[in-house]
């Protein structure tokens, strides 16, 4: 028996024509599409949105990352309430234009990203996408654990003890080997994300200063310096990474959303930037009576110390809200990033023909090995790194976001270069509008990522 | 495990793990599409060494 047969091991059918095979993971699939279509026959708009949506929620809520909400915190802290807030939804709907092209590539082809740029673009291509996406991804763990450990010290929790729960949640959510479960496990722990409201609204924020920044995208304190491009940058770079694509069109693929639920899947990933938005913008208006209060954040090392110095200025229940918050934006992180290298991984080999390798939540232990392995694996690494003895993470984290935008480039490029894909995407290709906008976008995106790794790489470039 | 044959069919055919296993034909890449990837690669293979220098150089400048 080849690998190919050995994978298919449940029934032939005659259902969906001759020659079919079909398998576990498509029983189950089709168990959700079933719910779907009853839905749609009902007219049932509000259950069928229910159903559709996730993707677009959790990739959007998980760039929300333990590094995001400090990018956030930082800019709150320095800048107070002017131009980041407008700021912070612009670089939101950018990234709601970025995330659309996933779905419709979901939809149109059914392949995730990672399969899609090995088939039509080759094995170099895919390979190098791949290594890129793995590489980014497993430096961006280290940093989300670095939240998860921040987030439980400051309630007292030893370092271990939260990386060792954090460590057991992320493969524990891998354990139920159904996506729906995963899907909505996470969408639950994703509402916590919006945490940041309550500590936003304990900091008593300026109701007419809040509309003004967003009339006149101002006030900047200080003018156009080198802290304020750099914070900029920044907040692009919290907002659309590399994962993120990867991610959303393989959950799309895996969800089974079809060209029906174009609308649908649109809606999830409108409703997760604007999700995603709220939560940034109340992270930078919780952290605005640092401001206010002349606090100098520059050393600040991670989320817990936000909450430390917000504890006496938006008092202890809304620094506890925010630690919290800090905690589960790294948790939620480390459960999309990781499944993220799964799909990347076992969809690059599973092209490659090198195994028989599936890639889905769907999936039980025993056909999913290198699927769930990589999740396992990388998220056992990423914890170990943050638990070696004075491991110096604040850099780290500063160079890891560095690395993410900067990989960023080649992967928006094979992004536009498949959303115009006539011959695999059909009528669901980019047109004038969408292109122009996304080219703009891919563009900005690319010289930002540049920008700010020669910023953060070498700080004193433009102040000499 | 007992399930409904019938059930499949609220899967697309385009769906079917049978019918995304068989890839997709390889498209031709125009020569200005190939050289922009080439140097997009050629740029991440050299910054991302010089972002790793960096970090390497923080790490070892006393503060």
């Amino acid at each position: 028996m080849s690998d190919s047969t050995m994978n298919f091991g449940y029934a032939k059918s005659s259902v969906v024509g001759a020659e079919e095979l079909f398998t576990y993971e498509d029983v189950l699939r089709a168990r959700d599409r079933l719910k779907v279509l009853k839905s749609r026959a009902a007219k049932s708009s509000l259950r069928l949105l229910w159903l559709l949506a996730g993707p677009g929620v959790l990739v959007m809520i998980g760039e929300n990352d333990g590094p995001s909400m400090v990018s956030y915190a930082t800019t709150g802290a320095t800048y107070g309430i002017g131009f980041f807030v407008p700021f912070v939804l612009l670089t939101f709907l950018m990234a709601y234009v970025v995330q659309e092209m996933t779905v419709r590539l979901g939809v149109a082809t059914h392949r995730g990203h990672s399969e899609l740029i090995f088939q039509r673009f080759g094995p170099f291509w895919g390979y190098f996408a791949m290594a890129d996406l793995l590489f980014g991804n497993l430096l961006t763990l280290v940093t989300e654990f670095i939240a998860i450990q921040a987030g439980g010290l400051y309630f007292g929790v030893p370092a271990w003890a939260s990386v060792a729960i954090g460590v057991a949640l992320v493969i524990g959510s891998l354990a139920f080997r159904r996506y729906a479960t995963w899907e909505r496990m996470l969408m639950g722990l994703a509402a916590f994300n919006l945490l940041f409201v309550p500590a936003a609204l304990l900091a008593h924020p300026d109701g007419a200063q809040l509309t003004h920044a967003l009339a006149t995208w101002g006030p900047v304190p200080g003018g156009f310096t080198t802290a304020f491009l750099t914070l900029v940058l920044a907040n692009v770079g919290a907002t659309v990474t590399p994962w993120m694509i990867f991610f959303q069109q393989s959950a799309v693929v895996d969800k089974g959303l079809t060209r029906a639920d174009l609308p649908q899947g649109r809606m999830d990933t409108a409703i997760g930037a604007v999700l995603a938005a709220v939560a940034a913008i109340a992270t930078l208006v919780a952290t605005a009576p640092l401001f206010a209060a002349k606090v100098d954040v520059s050393q600040f090392a991670n989320g817990a110390d936000f909450a430390t110095a917000l504890a006496p200025l938006i008092g202890s229940t809304g620094a506890s809200l925010f630690a919290l918050g800090i905690l589960e934006a790294g948790l939620i992180a480390a459960m999309t990033i990781s499944t993220s290298s799964s799909y990347s991984l076992a969809e690059t080999m599973s092209a490659a023909e090198t195994t028989s390798a599936r890639h889905s939540l769907n999936l039980d232990f025993a056909h999913g090995r290198l699927f769930y392995g990589a999740a396992i694996v990388s998220t056992i690494f990423a914890a170990g790194v943050v638990l070696i003895p004075g491991a110096p993470l604040l850099v780290m984290t500063l160079t890891v976001n560095v690395i993410a935008t900067l990989l960023m480039a080649p992967a928006l490029l094979l992004l536009l270069l498949l959303a115009n894909d006539t011959e695999i995407m059909g009528d669901l290709a980019n047109g004038r509008l969408a292109n122009l906008a996304g080219g703009t976008i891919v563009v900005a995106i690319a010289l930002v990522g540049a920008l700010y790794g020669v910023i953060t790489a070498f700080p004193n470039l433009l102040s000499n | 495990m007992a399930y409904d044959p019938a059930l499949i069919s609220a899967l697309e055919p385009g769906q079917l793990v049978a019918a995304t296993m068989r890839p997709l034909p390889r498209r031709k890449l125009s020569k200005g599409v190939l050289a922009l990837l080439v140097l997009l690669r050629v740029f991440i293979l050299i910054a991302v060494p010089v972002v790793i220098y960096a970090f390497v150089h923080a790490l070892l400048t006393p503060h």
